[in-house]
């Protein structure tokens, strides 16, 4: 395949996905299956996307939520993730 | 007043007095006490910490190149692999996080990133100052040392990196699906003789800026799969600013990523993969000789990594599941006719083994092998060559 038919298609797939997301941006609501998940299984889940899964012990709860902070910066949990996760970390932490 | 009913006031001052003198120092103790308690259960409004990962090795590499002999050579250290990263993290309430990762890779000391971030609202991170631009993968999640299942970062995949500029970004849920966005304009890149760019620093030399993005969706429910693609646009410097040696340059990027893991009983298999394209605008190039003439040359190239990892981690045996089995293929396509022209590919593979979630011992095999594309009436060192590297590597990583 040539690298200007690559682009094109590359360009329609951003611009499709803008659009999607445009119109989908108002109506970013989470499944009921999605909301009733734990901060455990989140943690599960979205940490083991990228690296094992952290051991709670590791951060205080205090430095939970800073690096909960910088996870959620670099693999864009959404907020809810985040706090959910950061919970449980701090929970289980002591 | 008789002798004994003055004892006895004396008597019952004297009680009321130690009772009194007593009681407030245990009242002082108590207010001490739950003073020190609740000071430690109050959350801060600052919170500073150092993390960071340090990876190093043992490499043995084979190299032979057409035409000439054989070198081996072995190093303690990995020089190409060798990194040394603290990185500080500074925490402002729960709205305002500084990051800054310097890098030692046993040569020179770089930055990774040095930014702060704004979490104004859910889904709106916004960040400024010198970041990873939002491309791909592989750079902003998968570089570190303790997290790469292979010994080496793909060739090809470090491109654009990191720019100073400033960024939007956030996650949303969409049903049972997630999306996420992220979009960054940033000083941007300069071209440089031999058609390569390189950023062009905090010292921008062009008014135009280059706009890099990417949009990302896991489609299912449980995060296991995301699919990314990535677009980045912007005009080029030259390194001594004088906009007329090139006619008006572009560069464009396009990046494709992916991502998915299932965990069959008891083994966790994990595929990843990025798929890169840039390219510049046709342009003509000086000789590095410059009694040759000027040359021109499609200015495109290619990358790409595709990468399977499977870890038996629900054994039931604790040695046996902190093994991890990795292999890798990796492409690289630089232009033909280039001063730097080449077909690169790579075969990896990698057995692992986690002491802990964040610390790995690697013993990895790499082999590659790079065919020389570079036009002969520019440069004849190159053109025709082929260069195979076979390598074995030891290496320890971990964060800390």
């Amino acid at each position: 395949m040539k690298i200007t038919s690559i682009q094109k298609i590359a360009t329609i797939i951003i611009i499709c996905s803008g659009i999607f997301g445009l119109i989908t941006v108002n109506g970013c609501v989470e499944s009921k299956q999605v909301a009733a998940k734990s901060g455990a299984q989140l943690w599960g889940e979205n940490c083991s996307r990228c690296h094992n899964m952290p051991a709670p012990a590791t951060f205080s709860q205090e430095q939970w939520k800073t690096v909960g902070m910088h996870m959620q910066s670099r693999a864009l949990l959404t907020n809810k993730e985040k706090d959910k996760i950061v919970e449980f970390l701090q929970q289980s932490s002591n | 007043m008789k002798p004994n009913k003055l004892i006895t006031k004396v008597l019952l001052f004297a009680v009321f007095a130690f009772l009194k003198a007593n009681t407030s120092i245990a009242q002082g103790t108590d207010n001490t006490d739950v003073s020190k308690q609740v000071s430690a259960l109050k959350p801060g409004e600052s919170n500073f910490m150092m993390v960071g990962l340090v990876t190093f090795g043992f490499v043995n590499q084979n190299i032979t190149t057409t035409g000439l002999s054989p070198n081996k050579t072995n190093s303690i250290g990995d020089a190409d692999r060798y990194e040394f990263s603290p990185m500080f993290l500074w925490r402002h309430g729960d709205k305002l996080l500084a990051e800054f990762e310097p890098s030692w890779d046993g040569n020179a000391i770089g930055v990774n990133w040095a930014d702060v971030s704004y979490y104004v609202a859910p889904g709106f991170i916004v960040r400024g100052g010198y970041l990873v631009l939002p491309f791909g993968t592989y750079s902003k999640r998968l570089a570190a040392g303790w997290i790469n299942k292979l010994p080496s970062d793909p060739y090809g995949m470090d491109m654009p990196g990191s720019d100073f500029g400033v960024e939007v970004e956030g996650g949303f849920p969409l049903g049972s699906m997630k999306w996420s966005y992220d979009i960054a304009v940033s000083n941007g890149f300069q071209l440089n003789p031999n058609g390569q760019i390189a950023g062009v620093g905090i010292n921008a030399i062009n008014n135009g800026k280059t706009v890099t993005g990417r949009l990302a969706l896991l489609p299912l429910s449980n995060s296991s799969l995301e699919i990314g693609v990535s677009g980045l646009m912007g005009s080029l410097a030259t390194p001594t600013g004088d906009s007329n040696i090139y006619n008006n340059p572009m560069a464009s990027m396009y990046a494709v990523d992916f991502n998915f893991i299932k965990n069959i009983n008891p083994v966790q298999i994990n595929i990843k993969g990025q798929y890169n394209i840039s390219n510049i605008n046709k342009q003509t190039y000086s000789s590095p000789d410059s009694s040759l003439p000027k040359y021109s040359f499609e200015n495109n190239a290619s990358s790409y990594f595709a990468q399977l990892s499977l870890r038996p981690s629900k054994s039931k045996n604790k040695i046996l599941r902190n093994f991890e089995l990795a292999g890798r293929y990796v492409n690289y396509t630089t232009p033909k006719q280039s001063l730097w022209g080449q077909n690169y590919s790579e075969m990896d593979i990698c057995l692992d083994y986690w002491l802990s979630w964040r610390t790995v011992i690697k013993l990895g095999y790499e082999s590659t092998k790079s065919d020389g594309t570079t036009s002969q009436s520019v440069s004849t060192g190159l053109d025709g060559t082929s260069t195979t590297v076979n390598r074995m590597i030891i290496q320890f990583s971990t964060e800390f």
